[in-house]
């Protein structure tokens, strides 16, 4: 299995720490960083990138820092117009979307820095932000309770956009409260969403028909979900410090002291848990607290494997994402010369939109990140040459093949007219040898004659 | 050396080089007659590996050494051929050399590359005569530096004779006319470009300006013109930098604007043409150097031959294929794709149609008219390449243009008559589709079912299937047809075919070829697969029952005059990928949730039913994965969870019937509580639920009476699973694993039933034989069972324990009790006296 890392950050100026899921081993710890509830996140695997929201005397200016695997310093600085909160990145690395607090969607190109469309979203501060799996949708929620989603496509069409009465898919109003986090799961068009609000409620939305499929309460306000990978079940992290574990597909019991379709829990937090994140195969549960602790659970068993202490604060977010090459000393070598934008950020997120360009130019690297693809598949060639060239041969249809009988041909007619020649010869000297052996013949039968 | 092992033996592998030399390979004083016998010799030393020279260590010195030798001679001959002045010898050798220097070892190739490659050289020279010569020199030069590429010891060497040959090749490039070298000179440069960057890159300026003077020229041969175009987008790879791919791409785009002014002059309104400009060009930048240099652009505008229309089709249709070539092929840095003006330059070929506006009658002969409308399909269709690898390319940043390439593309659909240009723009959409996704599906889906339903030609078919339904030609045709089908294949003479095909016939002659319905199919089912349940109330049924009729209409075959014209071309789709492309399509709509259950369903799965039968064809295989598929719609279940309190490896828990956790089957009393609905908005989830656990009670129901069957037996579990042991390993002596393991299976099962068993168990096996047959026969009365049937299990029980008792002594009685026992053991299954 390729090794994962969790990756924490937290309100309080404590960095980014990054330790190895598997062996605990901790990596690098990224300086500077205090990130608002979902702002942190991993470009494609490539680099990290967190919103900034220092305090609330400069409200008016927040910033996006990126870091580099392998330095710990910050790298590039954004100065977005306004402070952002949750930040959101698509599977490719490509784009980057933040929340702001005046309730603004910002969608950025990575590559360029460039801000390619804004638009407002909600009424309310933007809390949370996801793409779905085919990275066509995003998903936001909001502090007014509001949950939207939005077709990206529709949000760049602008012929489209004029004829639609909303921008938005589907706004989903159920929540009385903030929402807190929203995620979903595979499933193209009939995935789920789940979200989870201040109201103490996580509700599952069907992406397809746009409606509330389940309502699950529970006793404490959720600020974190995390869905099991196979959608058995949800983590929902509550400020109880337990990390209740709902139903979406799995059996449920009908136990007294649990709600309808929580399952049960996995308590061990004395403070309020922050926020989830689940393992690739899905069998552990990385889960991050106000206490400063990230705990590791194995989800069959429901034991905490791992512990890891992030800072004396608060800890707000974790992620587990695959090992990045350049996170890893003995691979970074051979792959860095190769991959040469990969040492490289991309430049910084600019503040505002450009007016539209008649001969824009988009950055793009062509074969993508996937080193496979820069492979050329090289072919030796002379065997299907020599192939084509016999079936020209038999065929005897083109010039140049004409051409090779021609210098054959050539070649047999001088022998043969050697051959020629040496048959003549020899038929010369035969017929002066019976002609000498004749007269030779005649000069000696006529003195017999004369003798006779 | 043992005989069978002779054909793998090292030892007899310099023997059978020495005998193909000996015997195929031509040589100097016998004249070269048949040349396919050299493909012979390939193949041979290819599948045997004959010049590898890799000995198993443990090999013998002689064995080594006469390798080597016959190595020697091989190459040897090859070098005296390949100095013969016989081109067809001549030609022999260098072919094989180009062989040998793929197979041979790496030593013998580090020694030798370069005597072989200055032998090589000296063909490529423009004083050679043949043509071959000269091909299959560039041929196994490029292949000598494909295998260079491998040993980093020698790069710097390898890069000065790069550079030397890359000379060489550019000299063949500018004087040579004849397409098989150019062929190969360019695919000698393309691996040069490859593998020796520097060296090319010396001469970038004129290997730019040879391709491209040779690319205008109009002299090259279709094939020719590819590759010179894809040698082109190679190009800026030997530089590896950003400017020079986006100087490359500015000047070939732009050239092809000037020549599309030249050849649309007068075809399309004057303002496309400037803003098409204005995109590839911002206002006030220079404009990047000419391509090829000035020479070619001379060139160019020197239109004297005879059909100027026509070349400046080919140069542009050639050039916008590099165009999609430098979008697709990886390169190492990035680079600023100058999407807008590739898009304004295809929308630009692509709007064309062809039709004078009034204004211009004055400029424009019909003549030019006339041949620049039969060229337009070939540039579209490169036009329409560009866009997929812009989609291709750019991937998901392409995002904020796909607004502008769908409307382009729709608009193109709308106008489009040419069956391949509209086959290409049907799989131009699936693939924008799939790339882009929910969000695209969305607000597309309309024009897409509208467009399809045109080229289906859904009405003709729909009254074809509805006519020949009251034609007695139902569903009990179907499976005739897919035999039919297969004689269709083999050739055998429509004639044939019932009057079945002339009536129809006559009721549907469709104007669509079946290429084009196949390319819509796969555009629906794209659509399906990515977006058929969001927002799709308007169309859903239609498209559902558009999808049924299509696919019922092609398994019975179609008209005959469909078929007719199927049977014309060699590369056309033939009727069986119209069905597959049918059945694909259906499938997508089956399985694709709506808001009910499909209504098709049963229709649908009798379709596949047949599909199945046509034995070893696609459809048969596609047939069977579609029923697979469609399984998990007809018996709705989720899977036994993770239990989330139980300590042990999930699948072990999932594979073992007597769950160590759950020993008395406990947690499925709550799932059979559950039944009332818990709320009233989760409906989906409920149905779900509902059904589920329907199934998950039958399935508890035996496991519980299994389990409770279980308990009283506990303290003898391990002796009668002793004696289970014991009897499976003396049966499977016998090689009868699966038939005495279920025999045994059965027999504890049996066992489990009756307490009294217990001590009997360790008796003598003749006397737990007796019990066995006493305690079961009661036992299946008591089940209700009818009464033959209870006699019958009875008996079999008789026989089985009989079976077992006499397993020490006798294992024949085993095997002939046995196989009468595997016969009957379903009906014992089912009719399982413990059930109910």
């Amino acid at each position: 299995m390729e090794p994962e890392i969790i990756i924490a950050s937290s309100p309080t100026d404590a960095g980014v720490s990054c330790w190895d899921l598997r062996t605990g081993a901790e990596h690098l710890r990224y300086k500077s960083c205090a990130s608002p509830l979902h702002g942190l996140t991993s470009i494609a695997g490539r680099f990290l990138a967190s919103s900034q929201v220092r305090d609330a005397k400069s409200s008016t200016s927040g910033s996006i820092l990126y870091w580099s695997w392998n330095k710990s310093q910050v790298e590039v600085r954004s100065f977005p117009a306004e402070p952002i909160r949750p930040i959101a990145c698509n599977n490719q690395g490509t784009y980057i979307a933040g929340g702001g607090i005046s309730g603004d969607i910002y969608f950025w190109e990575v590559a360029t820095g460039k801000l390619l469309k804004k638009w407002h979203a909600h009424y309310r501060a933007v809390t949370c932000l996801a793409f779905n799996d085919d990275q066509s949708l995003l998903i936001s929620g909001a502090e007014d309770g509001c949950v939207r989603v939005w077709s990206l496509f529709l949000i760049f069409d602008a012929v489209r956009r004029e004829e639609t009465r909303n921008l938005f898919e589907y706004s989903f109003h159920e929540h009385s409260l903030r929402v807190t986090d929203v995620k979903t799961g595979y499933g193209g068009c009939n995935a789920i969403i789940v979200s989870a609000s201040e109201d103490r409620t996580c509700k599952v939305w069907s992406l397809s028909r746009g409606k509330l499929l389940r309502n699950v309460v529970f006793p404490a306000v959720i600020d974190a979900i995390s869905l099991d990978p196979g959608e058995h079940v949800f983590y929902a992290g509550g400020r109880d410090g337990k990390i209740h574990i709902a139903a979406l597909n799995a059996p449920m019991s009908q136990n007294s002291n649990n709600g309808p379709y929580v399952l049960g829990s996995l308590a061990e937090h004395s403070k309020a848990v922050t926020c989830l994140a689940s393992s690739a195969d899905g069998f552990l549960l990385v889960s991050g607290s106000e206490d400063g602790m990230i705990r590791v659970w194995d989800t069959r068993t429901r034991n905490i494997i791992r512990i890891f202490r992030h800072a004396k604060g608060p800890v707000n977010n974790v992620m587990v994402t695959k090992q990045p090459q350049l996170l890893n000393p003995r691979t970074s070598a051979s792959t860095a010369s190769s991959r040469k934008q990969a040492l490289t950020l991309p430049p910084s997120l600019e503040k505002f939109a450009n007016a539209p360009d008649e001969n824009t130019h988009v950055k793009v690297l062509i074969g993508g990140q996937d080193p496979s693809n820069g492979i050329t598949d090289s072919s030796y060639v002379s065997v299907q040459a020599m192939e084509a060239q016999i079936r020209e041969l038999q065929q005897k249809g083109s010039a140049a093949a004409a051409e090779v009988d021609v210098e054959r041909l050539k070649n047999d007619q001088l022998r043969s007219v050697q051959m020629i020649q040496h048959w003549k010869t020899m038929y010369d000297d035969l017929h002066q040898f019976c002609v000498d052996e004749l007269l030779e013949d005649v000069r000696t039968e006529r003195p017999t004659h004369q003798n006779l | 050396m043992s005989a069978p092992e002779a054909m793998y033996d090292v030892a007899m592998k310099p023997k059978l080089l020495r005998s193909l030399l000996r015997e195929y390979v031509p040589d100097e004083k016998h004249p070269f007659t048949n040349p396919s016998e050299l493909s012979y010799v390939v193949s041979a030393v290819k599948t045997h590996k004959l010049l590898s020279e890799r000995t198993p260590p443990e090999a013998q010195q002689d064995l080594v050494d006469a390798w080597k030798s016959a190595v020697d001679s091989w190459v040897n001959r090859l070098l005296a051929l390949a100095s013969s002045n016989l081109p067809d010898k001549c030609w022999a050798g260098i072919c094989l050399l180009g062989l040998t220097s793929q197979e041979c070892s790496s030593e013998r190739f580090l020694t030798s590359y370069d005597a072989w490659l200055n032998k090589l050289l000296v063909h490529i020279q423009p004083s050679e005569v043949s043509h071959f010569v000269k091909a299959s020199s560039c041929a196994s030069l490029s292949d000598m530096f494909t295998r260079l590429d491998d040993f980093s010891n020698v790069k710097k060497d390898a890069t000065s004779l790069a550079t030397k040959v890359t000379q060489q090749s550019l000299k063949l490039l500018n004087e040579e006319n004849s397409s098989v070298v150019l062929e190969e000179a360019m695919c000698l440069l393309r691996t040069l470009i490859d593998f020796f960057p520097s060296a090319v890159h010396r001469h970038y300026d004129s290997v730019e300006a040879a391709i491209v003077s040779k690319l205008i020229s109009g002299k090259c041969s279709p094939s020719v013109l590819k590759n010179l175009g894809h040698g082109l987008s190679l190009l800026p790879k030997s530089r590896g930098d950003e400017d020079s791919w986006s100087l490359m791409m500015n000047k070939i785009l732009i050239y092809v604007n000037s020549q599309l002014n030249d050849a649309f002059q007068g075809l399309e309104e004057e303002t496309r043409n400037a803003k098409a400009m204005r995109a590839l060009l911002p206002a006030g930048k220079e404009p990047p150097p000419p391509l090829g240099g000035s020479e070619a652009s001379e060139q160019s505008s020197d239109i004297s031959t005879r059909n100027p229309e026509r070349l400046l089709a080919s140069r542009i249709s050639s050039l916008l294929q590099c165009c999609s070539d430098m979008l697709t092929t990886p390169y190492p840095v990035m680079v600023h794709v100058p999407i807008c003006g590739l898009l304004a330059l295809a929308g630009r070929v692509l709007l064309v149609d062809g039709s004078l506006p009034l204004s211009s009658y004055s400029f424009m002969t019909t003549l030019k008219q006339e041949f620049v409308c039969s060229e337009i399909p070939n540039m579209q269709f490169q036009s329409l390449e560009i866009l997929t690898a812009i989609v291709k390319g750019l991937g998901s940043q392409v995002l904020p243009y796909v607004a502008e390439i769908f409307e382009l593309l729709k608009e193109y659909l709308s106008r489009c008559k040419i069956p391949g240009l509209k086959i290409k723009a049907y799989s131009m959409l699936k693939v924008l589709l799939i790339s882009m996704g929910i969000g695209l599906a969305i607000h597309v889906s309309q024009t897409i079912v509208s467009n399809v339903f045109v080229d289906l030609d859904f009405i003709g078919i729909e009254k074809d299937v509805k006519s020949s339904g009251t034609n007695t030609k139902g569903p009990p045709e179907l499976s005739k047809d897919f035999h039919y089908k297969k004689r269709k294949r083999s050739k055998v003479s429509l004639q044939e075919q019932p009057a079945q095909g002339g009536l129809e016939g006559e009721m549907s002659i469709n104007s669509t070829p079946i290429s084009v319905k196949i390319a819509a199919l796969e555009a629906l089912q794209a659509l399906l697969t990515v977006g058929g349940s969001i927002r799709s109330e308007s169309w859903r049924g239609d498209v559902d029952k558009l999808l049924m009729t299509v696919a019922t209409y092609a398994c019975r075959g179609g008209s005959k005059e469909e078929r007719k014209i199927l049977l014309s071309g060699d590369a056309m789709p033939t009727w069986a990928d119209f069905q597959l492309a049918a059945l694909r399509a259906l499938l997508a709509s089956l399985l694709s949730p709506g808001r009910v259950r499909p209504s098709h369903l049963a229709l649908g799965l009798q379709l596949f039913r047949r599909g199945t039968q046509a034995t070893d064809t696609q459809l048969a295989e596609y047939c069977g994965h579609a029923l697979l598929a469609l399984e998990v719609l007809i018996h709705p279940r989720s899977l036994p969870l993770l239990d989330f309190n139980s300590c042990g490896d999930g699948y072990k828990a999932l594979g073992h019937l007597r769950d160590p956790v759950y020993p008395s089957g406990d947690r499925r009393i709550p799932n059979r509580q559950h039944d009332e609905p818990e709320s009233e908005e989760d409906d989906l989830i409920e149905n779900w639920h509902g059904k589920d656990d329907e199934m998950e009670i039958q399935v508890t129901e035996t496991q519980d009476n299994m389990h409770c069957a279980d308990k009283p037996m506990d303290p003898a579990d391990g002796l009668t699973s002793g004696a289970d042991k014991k009897n499976e390993v003396t049966t499977s002596e016998n090689g009868l694993d699966n038939k005495s393991i279920e025999a045994a299976h059965f027999k504890t099962k049996s066992d489990q039933s009756r307490d009294m068993l217990e001590s009997v168990e360790l008796e003598s096996s003749n006397g737990k034989a007796a019990l066995v047959a006493n305690s079961i026969t009661p036992e299946s009365g008591a089940a209700s069972v009818s009464e033959t049937a209870g006699n019958e299990f009875s008996t079999i029980f008789e026989r089985i324990s009989a079976t077992l008792s006499n397993i020490d002594r006798s294992n024949e009685t085993t095997f002939e009790a046995d196989d009468e026992a595997e016969d009957i053991f379903p009906d014992i299954v089912d009719g399982d006296p413990d059930s109910d």
